[in-house]
């Protein structure tokens, strides 16, 4: 497998959180440093744009600002794509926390590191999938497939990559319902306001 | 040497539509892995985030591990199972002596399903009886609706959902409360179906509908009459099935008159155009499922309304087919019987309406009710009015609640006693979504001095001099009697995988034949009128406490106090790893409805009627209609709103159900 990275159809995940609660299950991390999260963006269901849920971990980006922000090199990018955080040589600096747009690297203040998503390697390792695809109950959540043909879509309104990370995450969007109409209409509006900034040479 | 893993096949036993296969991993005593069982088709290799709760959920140390006694003081000190049950069974001896069998009532409810619970018969029965409760909170108006109308509760085999073209959920929200359910629908929807949605809020289902309309609360008979209506002036009933498997469908077509568009544009309060629109995309895409669920059946008009929407389905010729059908619920695997019981006794027999359960124990006379043991439920924070709830249960006698962990029930008992966890006793586990029949496993022995039912029962029996032969130790001998047919060969195959012992096939009704009076779908009902007093013909009539009512004027609001996924009522809330992907429990208000109250996002409210008054924070919610406001039900956590006193202690036209969903209050700032 070649440039590691989730998938995340938009159209089937319906925020129901099971990813989290296995990755947990799999990795034993605590409260206040879930390496995976389910963003729920919209809930209060303003007609100006879709409800649909984020759920996110490590991207396992191609520049992986974590990477370059790590000062004891516990940073590395696999052959696979897999970002890992090397625990025992982690200083507990916190520099890759800020450093990384996500929030994925996260300190815990038990173990006194940062800890993060590893996209389950010692079950990749075995030929499973991350426990979090494994346990998706839709099948919203997959392995990001090798592009081309790979589909799915860089970026959806609400994520975007701030600091030329290149995140593996893909998004299949919205193909029906509510939620696809309303997508249309939130990505009209984002693309008429590029628009206003463009002729006003906003940069 | 590496630790020993081992895998279990198992089942979650909570009161869920789905109940999961299981697959627990367990390494060094401790659950490393929990997947879904691939041999339940339906609900195939996963389990919901509250299944892989588990694990947090046998580890947590707020799990009760000894027997508890309530100090003077209101704590709660440990004492030894000798001194408590010697304790109990004295308290207990000496209250039926007093005022007789019946002074305690054995309260159970639906917290942990399991063939062995039926063995508590086996003691009141032996004890000269008891005060039991009869009726559900939950769903049995709709059951009793769609058993008049089909003759049975059966339905497609869920895997069928792909297969349909069009499907109608109506008051369902499986996005939240059957994820796999949702799965097939987005399958389906994805293959080219559609997918509309009744419901007075938005939810996380309505997000992935192609259509939503969202009735004033309680008005769905008038919804299903309305698009029954347009559905014959445009001639699209199914006239063939109607002709071969119909029963009174002329006194029906005559009720569906008073029922033309516009009027129930005006009930229901959604646009005439909408309603044809709906009735017509319905009938005419073939096939098509309809998709119940249990909330448009908690009012006073349950029944009536449930069978008016129920009858769609065989009006359009969508029975006995694949991809098509009603679903409501599915007793498939409902096929156990009893254990063996001692006789019934002849008198000390008593039963009160489980809905009413506050005011129903204050009320109780000949003898008053002096001593409760509650098993499986928490109906301090989960039956209507909890406030009365509350203050019944604290003026008895003798209050005995078993559970694994503290509730505003235990909070109220005299004795709390540890119950053990789904993994630590054999059972046979039904369910209500899919077909099937599943073995639970013994994978632990109790922690702690926890024990089993069973033995609690056998040892309180003891006392007693009861015949504990009732309460075996070979729990696998006693679950094979329960079995129908050859148990033994069947609780084999049990051990394997899930098992449909129905013999009813994968689509429901496709023989044609429906066990009723007439031996066809009775679209008016003379059972309905004899056993219920109903009008033969569903109609549609206003709640006493809806939209119409004059309470309406001092308590403009209808308040839905819905389930969502991280729960099963007040079940899991209490793990840190379920509070901390859980949504906050929150007052849903339209922002037409919040501004004139000076409400925003975040504020806290005052929610009130006459028979309570609550705080709650506020979230500004532009997808509910206009009228209702929401809260959460399931209050397992001190933080968490306690809706249900403001409920209503109800029953149902049918089958004796409650009525939490006819509920009008007034919302200000707090």
């Amino acid at each position: 497998m070649t440039g590691a990275g989730f998938m995340i159809d938009l159209n089937r995940c319906v925020g129901c959180g099971a990813c989290v609660l296995a990755c947990r299950l799999e990795n034993s991390w605590g409260s206040g440093n879930p390496w995976r999260r389910v963003l729920p963006l919209n809930l209060r269901r303003h007609p100006g744009g879709p409800t649909y849920f984020l759920s996110v971990a490590c991207h396992h980006c191609e520049e992986p600002a974590c990477l370059k922000a790590c000062p004891s090199a516990a940073y590395e990018k696999r052959a696979d794509g897999i970002v890992v955080h090397r625990d025992e040589r982690c200083l507990g600096c916190r520099y890759c926390e800020m450093a990384c747009p996500f929030g994925a690297p996260r300190f815990d203040p038990a173990l006194a590191i940062v800890t993060k998503c590893d996209f389950c390697r010692s079950r990749v390792n075995r030929g499973e999938r991350p426990a979090c695809v494994a346990a998706c109950p839709t099948e919203a959540l997959r392995e990001r497939a090798p592009e081309p043909p790979g589909g799915g879509r860089a970026s959806v309104p609400g994520f975007v990559d701030p600091a030329g990370c290149r995140p593996s995450i893909r998004f299949g969007v919205p193909r029906s319902g509510r939620r696809a109409a309303l997508l249309a209409a939130a990505e009209e509006a984002l693309a008429a306001a590029g628009r206003r900034r463009a002729a006003r040479g906003d940069v | 040497m590496p630790p020993v893993r081992r895998t279990v096949r198992t089942v979650c036993p909570r009161n869920c539509y789905c109940s999961c296969g299981m697959l627990v991993t367990v390494e060094g005593g401790r659950i490393v892995r929990i997947e879904g069982d691939p041999k339940n088709p339906a609900t195939g290799g996963h389990v919901c985030l509250k299944g892989l709760s588990y694990a947090r959920r046998i580890s947590t140390d707020q799990r009760i591990l000894t027997p508890l006694r309530r100090t003077r003081g209101g704590t709660f000190e440990r004492v030894a199972w000798e001194a408590a049950l010697t304790d109990i069974a004295e308290r207990l001896d000496r209250l039926r002596r007093e005022l007789g069998p019946e002074a305690i009532l054995y309260y159970e409810a639906s917290g942990s399903h399991g063939a062995l619970g039926r063995l508590a018969v086996a003691f009141w029965r032996q004890f000269g009886g008891c005060t039991l409760t009869y009726g559900d909170l939950c769903w049995p108006a709709g059951l009793e609706a769609t058993r008049l109308t089909y003759g049975l509760n059966h339905h497609n085999h869920p895997r069928l959902t792909r297969r349909s073209r069009f499907i109608l959920l109506w008051g369902h929200n499986p996005a939240e409360t059957n994820v796999h359910q949702m799965r097939l629908i987005l399958e389906a929807q994805e293959a080219g179906a559609r997918v509309a949605l009744i419901d007075p809020r938005a939810t996380d289902t309505s997000d992935a509908c192609n259509l939503h309309v969202k009735p004033r609360p309680g008005t769905d008979a008038a919804l299903a009459l309305g698009l029954a209506r347009v559905i014959v002036d445009a001639n699209l009933h199914d006239r063939a099935f109607l002709d071969r498997h119909a029963a009174g469908v002329e006194p029906f077509l005559e009720r569906l008159r008073e029922y033309p568009a516009d009027r129930v544009a005006a009930i229901t309060g959604i646009d005439a155009a909408a309603i044809r629109d709906l009735a017509r995309e319905y009938a005419a895409t073939k096939p098509a499922l309809l998709i119940a669920g249990f909330g448009l059946q908690r009012h006073h008009r349950a029944g009536q309304t449930m069978r008016a929407v129920a009858l769609l389905p065989a009006l359009t010729g969508n029975v006995g087919v694949e991809g098509g059908g009603w679903q409501y619920a599915n007793l498939a695997s409902h096929v156990l019987r009893d254990p063996p019981l001692p006789p019934e006794p002849p008198a000390g027999r008593r039963a009160i309406p489980i809905s009413r359960l506050g005011p129903a124990v204050r009320e109780a006379v000949s003898p008053r009710i002096a001593g409760m043991w509650i098993e499986k439920g928490n109906p301090a924070s989960q039956n209507p009015r909890s406030g009365v709830v509350k203050d019944a249960i604290r003026a008895l006698d003798l209050v005995v609640a078993v559970d694994q962990f503290h509730t505003d029930t235990t909070a109220l008992a005299h004795y709390v006693l540890p119950a053990k966890s789904m993994f630590e006793e054999e059972d046979l586990v039904t369910a209500y979504w899919h077909p099937y029949l599943q073995l639970r496993a013994k994978i632990f022995e109790s922690p702690g001095e926890v024990k089993t039912e069973t033995e609690i029962w056998r040892l309180l029996g003891d006392r007693f001099g009861f015949d504990t032969g009732c309460f075996p130790t070979d729990t696998r001998e006693l679950l094979r009697t329960m079995l129908p047919g050859d148990g033994a060969a069947l609780l084999e195959a049990l051990a394997e995988g899930p098992v449909d012992p129905s013999g009813l096939g994968d689509v429901a009704f496709a023989d044609g034949r429906f066990p009723t009076a007439s031996g066809r779908v009775e679209f008016s009902s003379a059972e309905a009128a004899r056993l219920w007093g109903v009008d033969p013909v569903p109609e549609y009539a206003a709640l006493a406490e809806g939209h119409e009512s004059p309470l309406a004027g001092r308590f403009p609001l209808q308040l839905l106090t819905c389930k969502t996924r991280e729960r099963i009522h007040s079940q899991f809330g209490n793990l840190d790893w379920v509070r901390d992907v859980e949504r906050p429990h929150v007052l849903d208000i339209h922002p037409d409805d919040a501004r004139p109250r000076g409400l925003r996002e975040g504020s806290r409210a005052a929610v009130w009627n006459e028979r309570g008054r609550i705080e709650v924070t506020v979230r500004v919610d532009h997808g509910i209609r206009p009228g209702v406001v929401h809260i959460l039900e399931g209050r397992c956590h001190q933080l968490d709103p306690e809706v249900n006193l403001l409920t209503g202690a109800g029953v149902t036209d049918m089958n004796h159900g409650a009525t939490f969903y006819e509920c009008l209050v007034e919302v200000a700032r707090a």
